[in-house]
């Protein structure tokens, strides 16, 4: 699914957040948004998938115009924090949320059952979310965007507080979806993250400074390191000041 | 709508403290209220000036009796001597003084009236003054509708009203919304799920009011279950509708007052009727009014389905007027 984001200005009272942003993203790749915490990535991603509207501009998904109600059931969505139900277990959190999906029960079972093993979580399926360590709620929130098996993934930063044996598995399985069609966004503030992905946005204070495939970004930097691309930037020269 | 359904009762079964607060809470109060609004021993004091001993006499069985031997200035010996009441008599009847209207005075009038009834002979008019008039009413027992209404609404208020702020913190309702579901399916659910969960909590505490508490109910105590549920189901709504607008579990916290107190003002524990400026008239605003109002006519007076059916359809009514209106403010956060 291709995603066209065209001239999209967002403000929050009188603050612009996201400052003429325009973006494609090509199907069957895995994106990054890349930046600093209150870049804008978040509010890019949901406004990816219409949670909040917009102030100008238009999204596109797969040529449909966001917000679409049919669209959202192509779309795996994994927020920032949790959002899980703390007093359910595991297992019913995904039910419910292939519930709202309207996976029918021999589909949902077939899913939970592949998601769960991905994330590591098969053992524990049964036990509480309050009862979850932080990297578990983590691993489940993923597992529950995963669930009606979307055709695009839109994850806020998902491998945040996960061990690197566990990160890599799920890269691993990202990258099975990638090759099974599957468009994935990615927002992150670690730049290794941003290698294991096709192409990337930098994104500054509502701004993309920079996009490309990942490779070209780098060549275009001296060193090959992806941390450049911010201080190459003309603004970073008053950011050090002001350190 | 299923889905949330299922969720919510699932969530309530893992989480045992919520459920018996649910259930256990309003009993508590209900039978607090019933110690402190039952019959109770309190033995009036009542003054009496120039009656007949015989008569003396039996007021004793009810009474603390004073014989006072000459007639004192009325207001300022109640004041000054701590009695509930005096008695005199002239050529009018038999006159009663009382400081004010409570609960203490309706119980020195009521050993009167038994004494009177006891002497047959005694066939003089009774003349009851007050020395403060208030408009207090004393009639608290008969007012068991009003706190099984009141109680009932307000523990489901706040239960849906919690539930939704806090779904929105937690960011699952963002999370709910970006799904295929519609808006309506979502308050569907709700109204469904909590629904349900006060209509459990409604029964019980009409059941436990009436075999334990021994609440007398003149009409049919299905029907008062009936009216229990519709309030319920509206005090969902309201709580759903209150949690949109409350950006977070404080706020609601705040709006509970505004919400809670002008319904107990309609609930029937002041008479509609009195309330100045046709302010009377606000009371179809308030849920709690169709439902206590109901309720009245079932415990008080005895009426059956069709007596009530105005206020059993006003009830339906608010139910659905506020369902869509919950499906429209669902809107901010959701456009679609």
């Amino acid at each position: 699914m291709k995603i066209e984001v065209n001239q999209v200005n967002k403000y929050f009272q009188k603050n612009i957040v996201l400052d003429h942003i325009t973006l494609t993203i090509d199907s069957g790749k895995i994106f990054c948004l890349l930046g600093a915490s209150g870049s804008g990535k978040t509010t890019l991603l949901r406004i990816i998938m219409g949670a909040i509207p917009i102030d100008n501009g238009e999204v596109l998904i797969g040529g449909k115009k966001v917000p679409d109600r049919q669209l959202l059931a192509l779309i795996g969505f994994m927020p920032q924090n949790d959002a899980l139900y703390e007093e359910l277990s595991a297992w019913d959190n995904l039910k419910f949320f292939a519930g709202l999906q309207k996976l029918s029960r021999t589909q949902f079972l077939k899913n939970a059952k592949e998601v769960l093993e991905v994330v590591g979580l098969t053992e524990d399926k049964n036990k509480l979310i309050r009862n979850y360590s932080g990297g578990m709620k983590k691993r489940i929130s993923l597992a529950v965007a995963l669930i009606h098996q979307p055709k695009l993934l839109l994850l806020d930063e998902p491998t945040v507080g996960v061990d690197p044996v566990l990160r890599k598995k799920i890269w691993n399985y990202l990258k099975k979806l990638k090759e099974s069609g599957t468009t994935i966004v990615v927002t992150t503030h670690v730049m290794d993250e941003a290698l294991e992905c096709d192409a990337a946005a930098l994104l500054r204070n509502g701004h993309i400074i920079a996009s490309d495939t990942v490779i070209n970004l780098m060549n275009s930097t001296p060193n090959g390191k992806l941390d450049e691309l911010f201080f190459m930037d003309d603004s970073s020269g008053q950011e050090e000041e002001l350190c | 709508m299923l889905s949330i359904l299922i969720r919510i009762l699932s969530q309530m079964k893992n989480d045992r403290r919520t459920l018996v607060l649910l259930l256990f809470a309003p009993l508590l109060i209900l039978t607090l209220l019933y110690f402190i609004l039952g019959d109770s021993n309190y033995v009036p004091k009542i003054a009496v000036y120039d009656m007949d001993d015989s008569y003396t006499k039996l007021l004793d069985d009810n009474a603390d009796v004073l014989v006072t031997e000459e007639k004192p200035e009325v207001n300022e010996y109640l004041e000054n001597n701590n009695a509930d009441a005096f008695l005199w008599k002239d050529a009018e009847g038999i006159h009663i003084a009382l400081l004010k209207k409570n609960s203490k005075s309706g119980v020195a009038i009521k050993a009167i009236q038994e004494t009177n009834q006891a002497m047959q002979s005694m066939q003089a008019k009774l003349i009851i003054s007050y020395v403060f008039e208030t408009n207090e009413d004393n009639q608290l027992d008969s007012l068991s509708f009003v706190f099984l209404g009141v109680l009932s609404f307000f523990f489901v208020f706040i239960l849906s009203g919690m539930a939704f702020v806090r779904e929105r913190f937690a960011q699952t309702l963002e999370r709910m919304l970006m799904t295929p579901i519609s808006r309506f399916e979502v308050i569907g659910g709700y109204t469904l799920g909590y629904g349900i969960l006060s209509a459990f909590q409604s029964t019980f505490i009409i059941l436990f009011a009436v075999y334990v508490l021994k609440l007398h109910v003149e009409g049919s105590i299905l029907l008062c279950i009936l009216v229990m549920i519709l309030m319920a189901f509206s005090a969902v709504s309201i709580g759903a509708l209150v949690s949109i607008f409350a950006n977070n579990e404080f706020q609601l916290v705040q709006f509970i007052p505004i919400i809670l107190i002008p319904q107990i003002f309609y609930s029937g524990l002041i008479p509609l009727e009195t309330i100045p400026f046709g302010l009377g008239k606000l009371c179809y605003l308030t849920p709690i009014y169709y439902g206590c109002k109901s309720l009245e006519k079932i415990i008080v007076e005895g009426k059956g389905l069709g007596e009530i059916m105005p206020w059993v359809i006003g009830s339906v009514a608010y139910i659905g007027i506020l369902f869509v209106i919950n499906v429209f403010s669902l809107k901010k956060y959701r456009r679609l």
